[in-house]
């Protein structure tokens, strides 16, 4: 379990956007992977499996509270998705983003903007860039159409800029 | 010149490319130290609950198989005893005959509403129609656009305040 609970925590907070909730969705996976012991025991491909599970899980933790307002969030992009193109980007976008940070400063900004993000947005986005799974991998797993995941996948990566920037620049500010 | 179009393709395209740099490649973040003693005090206290109280999956296999076989039994018995009950010793014609006996006046009723209906398409002129229609698709519109205001002013504050 020591040697996999970073793993499965880490997937289930970016995932969730809460340490609380990932708290539990980590619990249910290794209770589950005790009951799968025998056949995970040894087995290369454990991680693989404490991965999909754990993602699998969040998605079906976060959906318990998301299907009452599916249709209306569907509605609400669908509106959105004729200014599909018009995903502006306020900002310049620089050459390298927190590129003079350590990784373990970056992945504690990078998990303070993921938070910060929409679910709707924020949910496609870990998938993409950490799980990296294509667009329609990530439709089919969502349930939601492929034009929505590419929007919110733009838009996310349009408002997580400014946020790594600014907090990034605040974290800078400070240690300096 | 620049078309507008192609740079903000490219201005999309390096986001994508700076950010998966940015993102890529981070460390896993280190889990409570909670954990490991929540896992192992959840899984004593499953293993001290009776076989009963845990999942159906991981019962014995002959108490699975009774379960069933009581289930289906019972819902034999209940089917069986209330059809009975209720027919007594009436033949088939006569069950038949109750059956359609009910049955005649719902077809009397559903006739004469749609006789109903066709004598009013007939009578109310079809402005009058037209209007009520529009009417109807009005009103849903409305509900449907409150619900959607609904939505956006009172669940998505507090779902991107939680996620904060």
């Amino acid at each position: 379990m020591r040697a996999y609970q970073d793993m499965v925590f880490s997937t289930a907070a970016r995932l969730a956007g809460s340490d609380t909730q990932a708290e539990d969705i980590s619990q249910e996976v290794f209770i589950r992977a005790y009951e799968h012991f025998s056949d995970l025991r040894g087995s290369v491909t454990a991680g693989g499996w404490l991965k999909t599970v754990t993602t699998n899980l969040t998605l079906n933790y976060l959906s318990r509270y998301r299907k009452r307002w599916r249709l209306f969030s569907e509605m609400r992009s669908s509106t959105q998705d004729g200014e599909d193109d018009g995903v502006e980007l306020d900002w310049e976008v620089p050459d390298t983003i927190l590129a003079d940070l350590s990784a373990e400063q970056r992945s504690v900004i990078v998990d303070a903007a993921l938070k910060q993000l929409p679910e709707h947005q924020r949910l496609p986005l870990v998938l993409y860039h950490f799980e990296d799974m294509s667009y329609q991998e990530i439709a089919d797993k969502l349930s939601v159409s492929l034009t929505k995941i590419k929007t919110d996948i733009r838009r996310a990566r349009a408002a997580l800029l400014p946020l790594l920037q600014t907090v990034g620049g605040a974290r800078d500010t400070l240690d300096g | 010149m620049v078309d507008p179009m192609n740079k903000r393709t490219d201005a999309t395209l390096k986001l994508e490319q700076v950010l998966h740099q940015a993102l890529s490649g981070l460390p896993p973040r280190q889990a409570p130290a909670t954990l490991e003693s929540r896992v192992a005090n959840e899984l004593a206290r499953r293993a001290l609950l009776p076989w009963w109280r845990a999942s159906f999956a991981s019962w014995p296999v002959a108490a699975r198989v009774m379960f069933i076989l009581v289930c289906a039994v019972l819902a034999a018995v209940t089917i069986l005893g209330g059809v009975s009950a209720y027919l007594g010793d009436r033949s088939f014609e006569e069950v038949s005959a109750l059956v359609l006996s009910w049955a005649h006046p719902l077809l009397t009723v559903l006739s004469s509403a749609g006789g109903l209906v066709a004598l009013l398409m007939h009578v109310i002129p079809p402005l009058w129609l037209y209007g009520i229609l529009g009417v109807g698709i009005f009103l849903y519109v409305t509900l449907f656009g409150l619900g959607a205001a609904a939505y956006r002013t009172l669940y998505l504050p507090s779902s991107a305040g939680n996620a904060s």
